[in-house]
């Protein structure tokens, strides 16, 4: 999701407004909901164990495949910059440096994870692969393919 | 007769279906259930077709390699019909053998963007109504790897918890009923008994 969020800079509100389309109103009700469901990543400042229920990962699930479905030019795009770094630098190198500022801003930067994530030199792979992940999983079949590869992580 | 065409677009690739409707099964005279010909074209790059037999290989091919691509640094597919490697994290190479003798294989080269387009197309035509295929279950395909490590993880956990609960729960439990010999209090009770 925080790969979609530094795609789409009004990421919180596109969420939001997904989850009301996909009618999942009764999982999230509102964005401090969505906020407590995210900060179950053990890798956030706020970390909390709230115990995410099966329904709230699957309503997750449905918005981020949702928003890849609209983001997959965007996504395809900084795909393709990293194939040919010399003439599209411009793109990759705006992604990561968002990606990096986002993730200093909510991520626990003390953690050992999180340091690999922060290295530049080490952040290509990490990266292409949540973007290959999203690219993956926009069909109708994308929550199913999604879910198993969140479950083989 | 004419013949029915269907075609799948994502970005850079397009994959077209060809082929006739089963009549005897009743069906509908736009459906494509007998399949006579298929053609993925990717923007710059020589053009792939087939025969029917040649494109389900081709569609699990696929899936698998960008299964292994999520898992491993540097995935490798190889088959009679087709064999994908990675070159590094963003290039892989494909070659598509021929069935014909004589024919040299067809050796591609596609970045990250065309990889992912090219399974979208897939995608589409699975999902598609039109088209009646054996639809592959891969794309609910789980690595052996991964599948074997979350069944160990489960079966670790039933398997010792359950035990070790009852074992802790029965030390806790038989703690409170534990009596420890004093001699003292003993002798006590005997000169009690016994005033001499």
């Amino acid at each position: 999701m925080l790969t979609l969020e530094t795609i789409d800079l009004n990421g919180i509100q596109s969420f939001y407004a997904l989850s009301n389309r996909l009618n999942l109103n009764n999982v999230i009700p509102n964005k401090v909901t969505f906020w407590k469901l995210r900060n179950n990543n053990p890798l956030r400042k706020s970390y909390v164990t709230n115990n995410i229920k099966l329904n709230e990962f699957d309503a997750l699930i449905r918005i981020t495949v949702e928003m890849s479905k609209y983001l997959y030019p965007y996504i395809r795009e900084i795909l393709k910059s990293k194939e040919d770094i010399k003439a599209n630098s411009v793109i990759w190198n705006d992604f990561n440096k968002r990606f990096i500022e986002l993730i200093k801003e909510r991520f626990n930067i003390d953690s050992l994870r999180v340091k690999k994530i922060l290295n530049q030199a080490e952040n290509e792979e990490i990266i292409i692969k949540s973007l290959l992940i999203l690219s993956f999983c926009i069909s109708n079949q994308g929550y199913q393919k999604l879910k198993n590869f969140l479950y083989d992580f | 007769m004419m013949q029915n065409k269907l075609s799948f677009h994502q970005s850079s690739t397009s994959l077209e279906i060809i082929g006739l409707p089963d009549y005897s099964n009743n069906e509908n005279k736009d459906q494509i259930s007998i399949i006579s010909q298929w053609k993925l074209t990717i923007i710059d790059k020589p053009l792939i077709e087939g025969k029917i037999e040649h494109l389900g290989p081709i569609m699990n091919a696929f899936y698998i390699y960008s299964n292994l691509l999520i898992k491993n640094k540097m995935p490798i597919y190889e088959s009679k019909l087709i064999d994908i490697k990675a070159d590094n994290l963003y290039i892989h190479n494909i070659v598509l053998k021929s069935s014909k003798p004589n024919v040299k294989p067809l050796v591609l080269k596609i970045g990250n963007s065309l990889l992912s387009d090219t399974i979208n197309c897939f995608d589409q035509l699975n999902d598609s109504p039109n088209v009646r295929i054996r639809k592959t279950d891969v794309s609910n395909y789980i690595p052996k790897k991964g599948r074997f490590g979350l069944n160990k993880k489960v079966k670790f956990f039933n398997f010792f918890i359950p035990p070790f609960i009852a074992i802790c729960s029965l030390i806790l439990f038989s703690s409170s009923f534990i009596y420890f010999y004093s001699p003292f209090e003993n002798i006590e009770i005997k000169k009690r008994l016994n005033p001499e």
